[in-house]
């Protein structure tokens, strides 16, 4: 069966004389799969997610999504379904709700229904955000707040794959402990494909079982 | 009654000198180290205009449409030169496409100002043709300027914001359509201002010109009108044609960012 996502002796370095930061690396990603990639700071791991949504532009090996690579796959419709969360979420100036739908008026999304302000509400609810009203400014929420809202706005897409870079990184203990326990729970419930990076000591609850990865000398070793 | 216009001997352009003394002597005083930059400017305003004097004397005499379009082309160039000094922008490539789109539109301006509003006859006869693609040139290169500035800085400065609506399925056009109005607004801005202002706060320099050269200010003002009107739409068309086309080398073949915060 083809693999959602198969990374084959991909090879990168940003300049000719920098030192590679992969060489020769390779992943298979299947549906439903929960990736957990550490590594030390600098050692390229928001690359690697970046690579596969076509944020940096690959140099050598290939990236294949559902087997075709992604290089063949229109920009805008990688990326909407293959989702980047990055690591310092960013607010657009408006509402928590012209936050959450903003990108359902994107051509690429057009087919898809923007959800009612009950469905948002009840989802705000799951991602420990209830006491958020839908027309707050976003930009006033605490960081904390703002990873959790970034997380729900990309599923409210249903992507196949969430790339979550360093999802906890500028989050105290607490707030990371809700974003990882959301991120258990579209992995065990929905079965989403969940593909993370981080450099914490996040330690999975027994109901994921994640391939955990680390990427040191410019290779992913099983961990 | 026959208007006399009063000619400006040689001295007489020397004492206008007096006035650039006086900035000088502010300059030297308060230490605004503008000094060289005041006398390159004068000389280089003595020397650039008494050669284009003697140019336009010689391609008036000439009346060669070659000549008059190649004059034209040097303008053009000239001015993406500037344009190109002024942005500095080392990441992305844009002096062709900028140069191409400022000629096509210049052109295009011009010819329809001179051939089809004036009703000059032949279109390029040069002493309308340059004068009117002259002002089209100088006007629309600051607005191309300002717009690129613009476009530059905010894909920069908003970098972050880009990147998340392109990861979320926006296309390069739709993370950028808010800094491509800005760019384009920022553009046209000031010819826009230009009419509210002119008449009232300011006689602009055609026909201030005019007026001194002799001629009915009720003429003059037709000839002002038709130019400001003129400038309004090449600025338009020339920062949305630049900025269109410069936006899309700001982005890779993956519609990825190419420039840095």
């Amino acid at each position: 069966m083809t693999p959602l996502l198969d990374i084959e002796h991909l090879g990168f370095s940003y300049a000719p004389e920098a030192p590679p930061l992969f060489e020769d690396l390779s992943l298979s990603v299947s549906r439903g799969d929960f990736i957990l990639v550490r590594g030390a700071s600098g050692c390229g791991k928001s690359t690697l997610l970046r690579l596969i949504c076509r944020l940096v532009p690959r140099r050598s090996g290939r990236i294949l999504f559902k087997g075709i690579a992604v290089e063949n796959i229109p920009p805008a419709e990688l990326r909407r379904t293959v989702i980047y969360v990055a690591q310092v979420p960013v607010m657009s100036a408006g509402s928590v709700k012209h936050n959450l739908l903003f990108p359902f008026s994107f051509a690429v999304n057009k087919g898809k229904e923007a959800p009612s302000d009950e469905q948002l509400s009840s989802m705000l609810e799951r991602f420990y955000l209830q006491d958020i009203d839908l027309l707050r400014e976003a930009g006033t929420l605490s960081v904390g707040q703002q990873q959790r809202l970034a997380l729900m706005r990309a599923i409210l897409l249903e992507p196949e794959i969430l790339l979550l870079d360093e999802p906890t990184s500028s989050l105290d203990s607490e707030s990371a402990a809700m974003v990882f326990r959301i991120v258990e729970r579209l992995n065990s419930e929905q079965d989403r494909t969940i593909v993370t990076v981080t450099h914490s000591d996040y330690v999975p609850s027994g109901r994921v079982k994640p391939r955990s990865f680390r990427l040191e000398n410019a290779q992913l070793r099983p961990a | 009654m026959t208007p006399q216009v009063i000619e400006i001997s040689f001295w007489q352009l020397l004492l206008a000198l007096a006035f650039i003394l006086g900035a000088q002597a502010v300059s030297f005083v308060y230490h605004l180290g503008l000094n060289r930059d005041i006398s390159i400017g004068t000389l280089r305003t003595f020397l650039q205009l008494f050669l284009m004097g003697y140019a336009l004397t010689f391609i008036f005499r000439v009346e060669n449409l070659w000549l008059t379009l190649g004059i034209f082309a040097v303008m053009a160039i000239s001015a993406s030169f500037i344009v190109r000094g002024r942005v500095r922008e080392r990441e992305v490539t844009y002096m062709l496409p900028t140069f191409l789109t400022m000629f096509v539109t210049y052109l295009a301006t011009a010819v329809f100002a001179s051939g089809v509003i004036v009703g000059v006859s032949p279109w390029w006869e040069p002493r309308y043709f340059l004068p009117l693609g002259g002002m089209v040139i100088g006007n629309s290169m600051s607005a191309v300027a300002i717009s690129l500035e613009r476009l530059f800085g905010e894909l920069r400065q908003q970098r972050g914001l880009l990147e998340t609506r392109l990861c979320l399925g926006a296309n390069y056009r739709e993370a950028s359509a808010e800094i491509f109005k800005n760019a384009v607004t920022a553009g046209m801005i000031p010819s826009i201002n230009a009419m509210m202002g002119v008449g009232l706060v300011f006689i602009p320099g055609m026909m201030a010109g005019q007026v001194l050269a002799g001629a009915d200010p009720l003429q003059a003002i037709r000839y002002q009108i038709v130019i400001m009107l003129m400038l309004v739409g090449s600025t338009t068309m020339t920062s949305i044609l630049t900025v269109l086309i410069v936006r899309k080398r700001c982005f890779g073949s993956g519609e990825e960012p190419r420039l840095m915060q």
